[in-house]
């Protein structure tokens, strides 16, 4: 259970993000909004980036917001972004181990972790390519093998669809559906693309302007009127006609 | 293949220890003894530049903390060569420390020019102060002491001497192979990616940053320290800011990404000079070349000289495989 409670973020006199409260219990849940809605703020305050004026986000029993942002990463929380974030200088196996070195355990252990994770995300064959040498797709899932690493228990993608054709998409979506069987991690998506969202995640939250339109199973809440005015771009109206 | 080249290397390296300090005669063994502890300055800048893409004015500067310390122990006390040495590492170590602070908050040009900041601040202390030789008291200046410098039991003359500097500087290349193939290298390329990444990665900024200008600090440190124990005195005028600008420049000349390219650079501050000077020029003269050697380098090798070397070995030995990591620093 990924807990928001009373979420607010202010940059000045803006309100980024106001009184955001929602419970994803799904494996798979969605954060959808139009641009500048605060999906990435969001992310961003729940990695630690931005600091949250008020409000928690509880996981498992642990509020987030109180731990420095590299602790929670050794807590077990993991995320992706927009623009992929491997380093060209290193390896892909080198951009993996990157992550398990900040975590505890055993040398071992993380060695196999890290072929779990490789292997699960499709990268195993890639893993000496230097960072600089992989195409956009082995980039994201270079980024889906970083986030299934080291036991996460709350993993966060932030529009990890963007600029894949529909085909390598489908096969993003299928790994993402899988990784809450290998990791048992509750897995959060930002995504523009509601045919993704609406075929892998069974909650979402809809944001606009920095305040929650809807929240609750998908296909209920994108079918909701004030989701589809603020978001979809559906007047109102229409549905009435 | 990395390996071959590496080994070709290892093997050119090892026969210019042995073999420089028998042949070079005279001033010119003073000289390669001071590019060497140079070089390790420079190898500090280069890989904090490579790896983190942060700039570093103070390593010239920090060279004579190193320097400093080194000789007021000397004179103070009657440690081995080696614990003093040591002692002068640590010191710049820390110091390189402190200076990370501000890199925690700043990067790019406000960054350089917080350490070109520290950089002046040290010269005026040296120029102000100078540097013991052996007189009385904490800054332990006199004008006519000329007391004995110490050193390593190992290297007495001034070819066994460059030799133990060479050896030093080897032992530098190693120090920064290591993290760059470990936790700490792994970090520092996240971190020169992204903040966000690295954070995300769950890697400590403000503890790998500080680490790293420390490790340059320290490599910086023993250049100065093993340059006090090569000339017995040292003069400010050694170790002014402009110096650690120039040395900069030279490290982007030579190359950072490469470890010879260290070398390179120091060979350019030091030797090209002195050549000069042997044949009657004006020294100042290399200040006109190094100008256009930069803007070469900037234009048309963003890998320095050590860049194009590489390149260059790559064609002739067939096999040899793209070395695009940089083979070390």
């Amino acid at each position: 259970m990924i807990s928001i409670e009373n979420l607010t973020v202010r940059f000045g006199g803006v309100v980024a993000l106001d009184h955001i409260g929602a419970e994803f219990s799904a494996n798979v849940s969605g954060l959808i909004g139009p641009n500048g809605a605060g999906k990435t703020t969001t992310m961003n305050v729940i990695s630690g980036f931005l600091d949250a004026h008020n409000g928690h986000v509880i996981v498992e029993g642990t509020d987030l917001v109180k731990l420095a942002p590299h602790k929670r990463v050794q807590w077990g929380l993991r995320r992706s972004f927009q623009k992929e974030q491997i380093a060209n200088d290193l390896t892909v196996r080198e951009n993996l181990m990157a992550i398990t070195d900040h975590l505890r355990g055993a040398r071992a252990d993380k060695r196999a972790d890290l072929e779990r994770a490789a292997e699960f995300a499709g990268v195993t064959a890639i893993l000496d390519k230097m960072g600089r040498d992989l195409n956009t797709f082995e980039r994201r899932l270079t980024d889906v093998a970083r986030c299934v690493i080291g036991h996460p228990k709350m993993i966060m993608f932030d529009e990890p669809a963007g600029g894949l054709t529909p085909e390598e998409t489908e096969r993003l979506g299928d790994l993402i559906l899988g990784i809450n069987d290998l990791t048992g991690a509750k897995v959060l998506v930002i995504d523009h693309d509601v045919e993704l969202i609406e075929r892998i995640c069974a909650e979402t939250l809809v944001l606009d302007f920095g305040k929650r339109v809807a929240f609750g199973p998908t296909s209920e809440v994108l079918r909701d009127p004030a989701v589809q005015a603020a978001y979809l771009g559906i007047e109102v109206e229409e549905e009435h006609a | 293949m990395r390996s071959t080249t590496n080994t070709i290397w290892a093997v050119f390296g090892l026969a210019l220890i042995l073999v420089l300090p028998a042949f070079a005669g005279g001033q010119w063994i003073k000289i390669f003894t001071s590019t060497t502890t140079f070089a390790m300055a420079a190898a500090g800048a280069g890989f904090l530049y490579t790896r983190l893409g942060m700039v570093s004015l103070v390593q010239v500067g920090l060279m004579g903390v190193g320097g400093w310390v080194t000789l007021r122990l000397n004179h103070a006390f009657n440690f081995p060569f080696e614990i003093n040495l040591m002692v002068a590492g640590a010191v710049t170590m820390f110091l390189g420390n402190l200076i990370a602070l501000p890199a925690l908050r700043m990067r790019g040009l406000y960054l350089a020019l917080i350490t070109l900041m520290f950089a002046a601040g040290l010269d005026i202390v040296f120029t102000a102060k100078q540097f013991p030789n052996g007189a009385a008291g904490f800054w332990g200046v006199g004008t006519t002491f000329a007391a004995d410098m110490r050193r390593p039991l190992l290297a007495q003359s001034d070819a066994a001497y460059l030799r133990y500097t060479m050896v030093w500087l080897v032992i530098g290349f190693v120090l920064i192979e290591l993290h760059r193939r470990m936790a700490p290298g792994r970090a520092w390329a996240l971190i020169r990616k992204s903040e966000a990444a690295a954070l995300a990665s769950g890697v400590n900024v403000t503890l790998y940053k500080t680490w790293a200008f420390g490790l340059s600090g320290l490599l910086a440190g023993l250049g100065g320290g093993l340059l006090a124990g090569s000339l017995g005195l040292l003069d400010s005028a050694t170790f002014r800011a402009s110096e650690s600008v120039m040395l900069f420049a030279l490290v982007i000349v030579g190359g950072a990404r490469f470890w010879y390219g260290a070398v390179i650079a120091a060979v350019l501050f030091r030797v090209v000079p002195g050549l000069l000077n042997n044949w009657g020029v004006d020294a100042d003269l290399s200040l006109v070349i190094f100008g256009a050697a930069l803007l070469h380098a900037v234009m048309t090798a963003p890998d320095g000289l050590a860049g194009q070397i590489n390149g260059a070995v790559r064609a002739l030995i067939p096999g040899a495989k793209s070395d695009k990591k940089g083979a070390k620093a």
